[in-house]
């Protein structure tokens, strides 16, 4: 079913939602910094960012976590009060690539033999509302990556920004909920027209050359290549590119507690941090940044690809914006997926 | 052309084989950025380039390549860490030889964009000004006008310490306020400076880009990863983050140079230089310090003076 | 300590083993009163305080620091409080720097001989942490609030 959002009614429309549902959306921090954050009101919404630094990934899979918390008290023992959902959730403003990364997050967090409860009611219980990237940045590369600018996989409802208003497109049963709503129109032809030519001409500005096609099996051949040598050179092993990255989903468990009180949160790990493969005994299977960065491309395209049939990327670019050396993902792929010897191509030599 | 000269130079000690490796900045694929380099070969030299993005302190890297004879290139800002290291005993086998280029002071890419609406695809220098491009504008601005503040506030442009200069050395500044921002909050109450500090530091992601991007910092265990005793938790609570920016900026104590790449790194647009700018300015003014001035003078934290000052012990 | 009504000040004080710890002692055994707000803490000198200590007691939930140790020239190991004061003198500019308020953070020289200096250092820094009221900044507040999407 497809509808007109006139921009004027947007922040009636988000004012109804706030009503029955807990709504996320980009939140502009400081002129330049956009997260997703749950929004009290309609103004704090942002959409201007189009690749926000921190992706949709927190709103299912949080930086920081409580658990549970529990605290002794007297004689009574310990009680422990876990973190519930309250209301129905609304995502809200999400772009397909972080849209198509919460599909990759699902698989592992509610694989078939373990489910992860955290993400899990959290998935459960959420409408995502995508938006089309009418103006895809020059590090954009979804199309690469089996998405693109207007992909629709995951969305319940899809947003088109047509300049003064919204082309609302519902998908699933869950945005069919939202159907009769006083605020959606039914959307004209010249809607729809507009819609099919603001995508295409975003479809054809995202790069598709990245070569991600077959990458999995050439790193099969590529584990102990001097390319890692190199490769690793200039990361510096912060975590920018990992915590920013709408795919990346390693955590880290750790009691926080004082006295007779306490909780048990998880935060998100990087794979590039040192201490992150660091054994009690003080050995370090991945000791240098060699071991590391491989780690973190070889995670995306190789060993996730194995276990669940596509790349662990979704060309959102962030971490190519952000790297503070510029370390560019873009040309390790297209290094790894030269032909071997003589005739490879690529910035990395 | 101060690049040209550059290339060659490189060419030259790698022909010759004074060193194994010049560790400088290269294009790579965004607009006004460059990235880091590693050459081993004389051609490998022609890659190198220079220009008002080499924004990178290079010096970071000295403790991954400690094995080698490396040429480095520096900035003012980047040479001073490089002597504050030498100072604490980094290099005890192959001192860096320091290729110098007095610094035209850097632009600020963040602070470009914002300047420019739409993505910025291809930025030139041209004398002062600076051209940029995006697919529906092009305009011209003026490179004085996007400086870095760390820039801005720097007195020592030419890295006097390097073995060999290329390009003029430029006239050294001496400033009126040095650290606008300092001097800013310090009119401002306690409330008001707390505040101010704990909006910046709650954009905080803990990547540690900062730490990583700083060529001081390299304890073999940082206090934030340590278990035992464990100093902080790892979670994004505004008094742990606050905690982390805190003893980050004062380990720094008279050892910083004020090259701002700390600030550069961060994703998150943390403003970071003004705590490093007044832990410098105190080391100043109690010890008279300034990070890589002298080659010789102790760091401020590694030594004393009996008449130190001391009107603040009861 | 309760509400804030009944607030009392909480204060922690790093004292050097060789002249600031006997120095409490010898107020102890003289039978010299002093505020009961403090906690001692015995360090070997006043030099080894690291400033991770002091921050980490007012993240804990301490109101105020107190760093006591042997008058200059009179270190047992030299040369300690003169590092260590240093390392005081940039601290606590910085801190007052961030906002931290004045007098949150106190440094005194005590020798072994000085009981009395040493409850009147003590009756001081109470009092002016007592005027300040509890520190609020910085503090991890019991709730361990944990900033996130969630809240």
């Amino acid at each position: 079913m497809m509808f007109n959002l006139d921009k004027k009614d947007f922040d009636h429309f988000l004012k109804d939602l706030l009503e029955t549902h807990d709504l996320f959306a980009p939140v502009q921090l400081t002129e330049g910094v956009s997260v997703f954050k749950k929004i009290d009101n309609p103004g704090e919404v942002s959409l201007s960012q189009l690749v926000p630094q921190k992706s949709a990934k927190e709103v299912f899979f949080p930086q920081s976590e409580v658990m549970f918390r529990y605290q002794i008290a007297g004689n009574q023992g310990p009680t422990v009060s876990e973190q519930k959902i309250e209301r129905e959730r609304i995502l809200l403003g999400a772009r397909p690539c972080d849209i198509e990364a919460i599909s990759i997050i699902e698989k592992v967090f509610t694989g078939e033999d373990y489910t992860d409860v955290y993400f899990a009611e959290k998935r459960k219980r959420t409408t995502i509302i995508g938006l089309g990237c009418n103006h895809p940045l020059s590090t954009c590369f979804c199309s690469s990556t089996g998405g693109g600018p207007f992909n629709r996989a995951g969305s319940d409802l899809f947003f088109t920004d047509l300049g003064d208003a919204y082309f609302v497109e519902l998908l699933t049963e869950k945005g069919m909920a939202f159907r009769v709503n006083k605020f959606f129109k039914e959307a004209d032809s010249e809607d729809l027209g507009l819609m099919k030519e603001i995508e295409d001409k975003a479809s054809q500005k995202v790069d598709r050359t990245v070569p991600v096609e077959g990458i999995e099996k050439r790193l099969d051949l590529m584990v102990e290549s001097p390319f890692w040598d190199r490769a690793h050179e200039k990361c510096i092993g912060c975590g920018v590119c990992t915590f920013l990255c709408p795919t990346c989903h390693c955590f880290d468990i750790t009691d926080e507690a004082v006295n007779q009180k306490g909780q048990r949160v998880r935060n998100w790990d990087s794979c590039l941090f040192p201490i992150y493969s660091l054994e009690t005994s003080g050995h370090n299977p991945r000791p240098t940044g060699r071991e590391r960065t491989r780690q973190r491309l070889m995670h995306k395209f190789n060993y996730y690809p194995k276990n669940f049939g596509r790349v662990a990327c979704v060309g959102c670019g962030r971490c190519i914006l952000y790297c503070p050396v510029q370390f560019d993902i873009r040309e390790a792929l297209v290094y790894a997926s030269a032909k071997r010897g003589k005739g490879r191509k690529g910035k990395f030599k | 052309m101060v690049q040209q000269q550059l290339r060659e130079k490189a060419k030259e000690l790698l022909s010759n084989k004074t060193v194994d490796l010049i560790i400088g900045f290269g294009e790579w694929t965004l607009p006004l950025r460059t990235t880091p380099v590693f050459i081993r070969t004389p051609e490998g030299a022609k890659s190198l380039v220079w220009n008002s993005f080499c924004e990178n302190n290079l010096t970071a890297y000295l403790h991954k390549f400690s094995r080698l004879k490396v040429g480095l290139v520096v900035k003012g800002c980047d040479a001073r860490s490089v002597t504050a290291l030498s100072l604490e005993k980094r290099f005890p086998n192959h001192p860096p030889l320091l290729i110098g280029i007095p610094c035209q002071r850097l632009v600020d890419r963040k602070k470009v964009k914002k300047a420019v609406k739409g993505e910025i695809l291809q930025a030139v220098e041209q004398g002062d000004l600076l051209l940029v491009k995006g697919e529906n504008f092009e305009v011209s601005l003026k490179r004085e006008d996007f400086l870095y503040a760390s820039c801005r506030s720097c007195a020592h442009r030419t890295p006097h310490q390097a073995h060999i200069l290329i390009g003029d050395p430029v006239e050294e500044v001496s400033l009126v306020d040095a650290h606008p921002e300092v001097s800013k909050l310090e009119g401002m109450s306690p409330e008001e400076r707390w505040s101010f500090f704990e909006k910046e530091t709650s954009r905080c992601i803990r990547c540690y880009a900062c730490r990583e991007a700083c060529p001081m910092c390299y304890c073999a265990e940082c206090f934030v990863d340590s278990s035992r005793p464990r100093w902080i938790e790892k979670s994004l609570s505004p008094s742990d983050l606050a905690f982390y920016h805190i003893v980050r900026a004062f380990h720094q104590t008279g050892r910083c140079s004020g090259c701002g790449a700390c600030e550069r790194a961060c994703p998150m647009d943390i403003r970071l230089t003004f705590l490093t700018q007044k832990l410098n300015q105190e080391v100043k003014d109690l010890y008279g310090f300034e990070t890589g001035i002298q080659p010789e003078a102790a760091p401020p934290l590694s030594t004393f003076d009996p008449e130190d000052e001391q009107e603040f012990i009861k | 300590m309760g509400s804030e009504e009944h607030w009392e000040p909480k204060i922690l004080a790093f004292l050097c083993n060789w002249c600031s710890y006997a120095g409490a002692d010898l107020a102890g055994t003289s039978r010299v009163q002093y505020s009961p707000n403090i906690r001692v803490i015995r360090v070997p000198c006043s030099g080894r305080i690291n400033p991770l200590f002091i921050l980490k007691a007012l993240q804990g939930g301490v109101d105020g620091v107190l760093v006591s140790g042997c008058h200059p020239g009179d270190c047992h190991y030299l040369s300690g409080n003169y590092a260590g004061r240093r390392k005081s003198a940039t601290l606590k500019r910085f801190l007052e720097f961030l906002g931290i308020e004045q007098g949150r953070i106190q440094f005194s020289w005590v020798s072994a001989a000085e009981g009395v200096k040493f409850s009147q250092v003590v009756d001081e820094v109470t009092k002016d942490i007592r005027r300040l009221g509890p520190l609020k900044k910085f503090k991890k507040s019991s709730a361990f609030g944990v900033q996130s999407s969630e809240s």
